[in-house]
């Protein structure tokens, strides 16, 4: 199996890509609509939830921190997939990310303003939101540096600029090929306008090279220190439970996890829908699937060691909240998360599955609901076992007004998504073409050595 | 400016408190709390929401877990298998222990929540956005958030009791965290009064609402500093420490005879509570 | 006296390779191989900067500068901000606390170093750009182009060079 043809003509990959922004299958309308009929009741519950108070969501004074918290988690976690993609993949010349990082990318850039949004639905005073910026005013007053609240603001913020400026500066000699193609509408002002005069000179090149490396080498430390400081969110506070040194590699692992099912679900999709077969092809795939089980068991791993460092130490508190977590209210999900989370990503080390792609789509929604799970039961657990014992079994279910949220952001996350898809080429015409190039150059110089014998 | 600011004060910038810091002078408010002496009536509690504009939130509201009651009452019973497990009913006061290491104030994002002068854990109403961060960090889960816009919630202060609010404290609005202030109204009035007479607060001058309502006189408050205050001497006879982390009684010091400890000192959040641990065998 | 410019397509990398060693190696009179030839490809070729000479690229210096002034700026922008903020004590931490300050300072190292890059990135690489005097769509299709700016007299012998390295078109435009 190979990881693309190298007999594709160099032409029929800007036709076919440039094609996916004008007549994807219809599927893709029928995604888009359910997609805004989810951001509707998100809406609707963000509204009443302004109106009147925090407490229709059904938090209570201990347990303060709900489904928002842990879905916000959850949505940075997904980000991280990008970055392994463009980046770290982009500095071990791995060829096979070339055609799917694009879109990788953007799953970045579009999870991380889903997170954005979870932390003001979650402040009380929403319209006090500006308070948490530092911005310079009249009477001295700054936010708190030493929250890990302002760090997660501080990094969110790095982070979010800069994929979309990775994104955006990968994007150019693409952009430059849509101008070429599309003769008149807006979409010729927009790309005209957003590829900047790219014409693919040999000084634009060579700084893109450059430019492109750098922010690559930027992106990798930036989006670990992005999870490690949400881990931080937990990790620095006094919690059972929550105060856990190995908090951050943990986070980080898991995000990458959730990331990569996540492309795993978005690759069938937009495989499908915009009719990519010949570009992301079931090699590749294959390959992050591989990489998905590698990643998998990197998180049962620091799964099993966070659970066996609180069982073997004398902290009476977290090991309480441990043994909640098994055996108490939450124990369904807890178990459901070990499941999903470890159990079921052992399918993809069978070669038959690999390929399967119903199999794979059901696989990826499940260890993503296995990681969803996760950031719930690291957030909720302790609360209802803390340090304190008034606050224990102070169980609390989350109302419609948090579940309608939480479900209102796929639909946010998707519409962002398959607009982009859209609007731009979500696979990268360039790098395609450059991965054909290797290719032919590899088999020529192999049918050279060959004729010498 | 900034530069120099830092250059110049880099030593006062560095310090941590307590442990290396001045002591707070000429006030330190601190409490003590005998154990012994609770019945556990809730005349503090019910004295608090009257001085400090609590409201009450009502039957449905407070079975989800979203009263207000910054002085609460906690009951604990023995486990011993005894036939009458109420006799073994032990009663808990507990408000907001105005740390002076608190754990809210280092995660508030927006630096709503301070540690003053006087030695109290202030909350700014006006500059709190809700994160609800401080709860989540607080180890007695003593603050309160306001769920609901309750000033304008019906049932709340019912038409004749809005006149019995007190104008000395702002009514709350929602999505904003309180907490117990040690009725910080009172506690300002006095020393306004004290310096117009150039002196500092006498003990007694002044007392919080809990302590003022308490039946059997189990609360003691004042100023810690002050050798002359209750507090000071109760503290000191039980060798309570406000800057250590563990007192003479963790250490089984005086045989044994020592009464006073600090809730979840191993934390080092250092409270500025005393309890005084209860002697005696029945609730009742 | 009069300037020409002179676009030519190549289907085949290998040609326009060898195009840019012969117009580099020729001595033409009016023609600075250096600065008036520009190769314009569809992909990123390693190999272009090779055969056109060592050609220096200056964006890792503004990385280097954008990060440093990012890092500075955070951290004394930070701690400038905790001692004027009513130098209130939390949570028993010094007002100027170092872990978090260092956690932020390094937020803004990367991002002064990721946005000067892309400053860095727009100035060295000339962009935005006007369109340059000659251009084709077949460039960011499968075709590699050489574009010569060269006084008149020298037109003549760029054509035969183009033409005997079977270049696809060769187009051709007065100069001012």
């Amino acid at each position: 199996m190979k990881d693309i043809n190298e007999d594709i003509a160099w032409a029929k990959i800007n036709t076919d890509v440039l094609k996916s922004l004008e007549n994807p299958r219809k599927l893709y309308w029928v995604i888009l609509a359910v997609a805004i009929a989810m951001i509707a009741v998100a809406v609707g519950c963000e509204t009443y939830q302004y109106q009147m108070g925090m407490g229709v969501a059904n938090m209570n004074n201990p347990h303060v921190w709900g489904l928002y918290i842990a879905t916000f988690i959850f949505w940075i976690g997904m980000s991280h997939s990008g970055t392994l993609l463009s980046a770290i993949l982009h500095l071990m010349h791995a060829d096979w990310r070339k055609p799917i990082y694009r879109f990788a990318e953007a799953m970045t850039t579009f999870s991380l303003m889903t997170a954005g949004l979870f932390v003001m639905v979650h402040l009380g005073r929403l319209w006090q939101f500006y308070y948490s910026l530092p911005y310079p005013n009249e009477r001295g007053l700054w936010p708190n540096f030493q929250s890990p609240l302002l760090w997660d603001a501080m990094a969110i913020f790095t982070y979010l600029s800069s994929s979309i400026l990775f994104l955006y500066v990968g994007m150019i000699p693409d952009l430059a090929i849509c101008r070429d193609n599309i003769h008149s509408g807006w979409r010729k002002k927009l790309y005209t306008a957003l590829s900047l005069g790219w014409e693919g000179t040999d000084r634009q090149w060579r700084n893109f090279r450059v430019t492109y490396l750098t922010i690559a080498c930027f992106l990798i430390p930036l989006a670990v220190s992005v999870h490690s400081i949400v881990a931080s969110d937990f990790a620095m506070s006094q919690q059972p439970g929550w105060h856990v040194t190995s908090f951050p590699p943990y986070f980080v692992a898991g995000a990458l996890y959730s990331g990569c099912a996540a492309i795993i679900t978005l690759f069938i999709i937009l495989r499908y829908v915009f009719r990519f077969e010949e570009y992301m092809t079931l090699s590749i795939l294959k390959k992050t699937v591989r990489l998905t089980f590698a990643i998998s068991m990197v998180w049962t791993y620091l799964n099993a060691v966070e659970f066996a460092s609180v069982w073997y130490s004398h902290d009476v508190a977290s090991k309480a909240v441990l043994i909640q977590k098994a055996t108490g209210t939450y124990a369904p999900f807890w178990w459901m998360m070990i499941f999903c989370g470890s159990v079921v990503p052992l399918i993809l080390a069978f070669k038959r599955f690999q390929t399967n792609i119903p199999v794979l789509l059901a696989v990826s929604l499940l260890l993503n609901l296995g990681m969803w799970l996760e950031r719930w039961m690291i957030v909720a657990p302790t609360y209802s076992h803390g340090y304190y014992p008034w606050t224990w079994d102070h169980d609390q279910w989350p109302s419609f007004v948090q579940w309608g949220i939480v479900f209102g952001s796929f639909g946010w996350f998707t519409l962002l998504f398959m607009l982009f898809c859209k609007i731009f080429p979500s696979v990268s015409m360039y790098e395609v073409k450059e991965m054909v190039y290797h290719r032919t150059l590899a088999k020529k110089n192999l049918g050279s050595a060959k004729g010498a014998h | 400016m900034s530069v120099s600011n830092l250059l110049e004060n880099w030593a006062e910038f560095r310090h941590t408190h307590p442990v290396d810091d001045v002591p707070h002078d000429p006030y330190k408010w601190a409490m003590s709390i005998d154990l012994d002496a609770c019945t556990g009536c809730n005349a503090c509690s019910v004295a608090c929401y009257a001085e400090n504009n609590l409201p009450v939130v009502g039957k449905e509201k407070f079975l989800h877990g979203q009263s207000m009651h910054w002085m609460r009452i906690e009951r604990y019973w023995d486990e011993d298998g005894r036939d009458f497990p109420d006799q073994g009913a032990q009663f808990l006061p507990m408000m907001c222990q105005q740390c002076e290491a608190a754990p809210c104030e280092t995660v508030c994002p927006v630096g709503a929540t301070n540690h003053t002068p006087d030695g109290l854990n202030s909350q700014i109403y006006n500059r709190c956005v809700g994160s609800r961060y401080c709860s989540a960090n607080c180890p007695f889960k003593v603050r309160y958030f306001n769920w609901y816009d309750y000033p304008t919630t019906d049932n709340v202060w019912p038409a004749e009791m809005s006149q019995q609010l007190n104008p000395d404290v702002t009514v709350r609005g929602k999505g904003v965290m309180e907490k117990c202030t040690f009725c910080v109204q009172r506690l300002t009035s006095a020393k306004n009064t004290a310096k117009n007479e150039g002196r500092i607060v006498h003990d007694g001058e002044v007392q919080t609402a809990c302590q003022q309502a308490c039946p059997p006189g189990a609360i003691s408050f004042g100023n810690l500093v002050d050798a002359d205050s209750k507090v000071f001497k109760q503290w000191k006879a039980q060798h309570v420490e406000i800057a250590e982390f563990e007192q003479a009684k963790d250490r089984g010091e005086q045989d044994n005879k020592l009464r006073g400890y600090r809730i979840l000192e191993e934390l080092r959040s250092y409270p500025s509570v005393m309890y005084l641990e209860r002697v005696r065998e029945t609730a009742v | 006296m009069s300037q020409r410019h002179m676009l030519a397509l190549f289907n085949n990398f290998e040609e326009a390779e060898a195009v840019v060693r012969e117009l580099r190696g020729a001595s033409i009179k009016g023609f600075n191989a250096d600065s008036d030839m520009v190769v314009k490809s569809p992909i990123e070729h390693p190999e272009v900067e090779e055969f056109l000479g060592e050609k220096p690229v200056y964006v890792q210096w503004f990385t280097l500068g954008g990060a440093l002034m990012g890092g500075l700026l955070g951290f004394f922008l930070i701690s400038g901000a905790q001692a004027n903020f009513f130098a209130q004590v939390k949570g028993g931490k010094p007002i100027v606390p170092f872990p978090p300050n260092f956690v932020l300072t390094y937020e803004m190292f990367i991002l002064g170093g990721v946005f000067v890059s892309i400053l860095g990135f727009l100035i060295c690489a000339g962009l935005p750009a006007k369109r340059s005097p000659l251009y084709s769509a077949k460039v960011s299709e499968d075709q590699i182009s050489i574009l010569v700016k060269s006084d008149d007299s020298a037109a003549g012998e760029l054509k035969a060079i183009f033409t005997k390295h079977q270049a696809v078109e060769i187009q051709e435009e007065a100069g001012k």
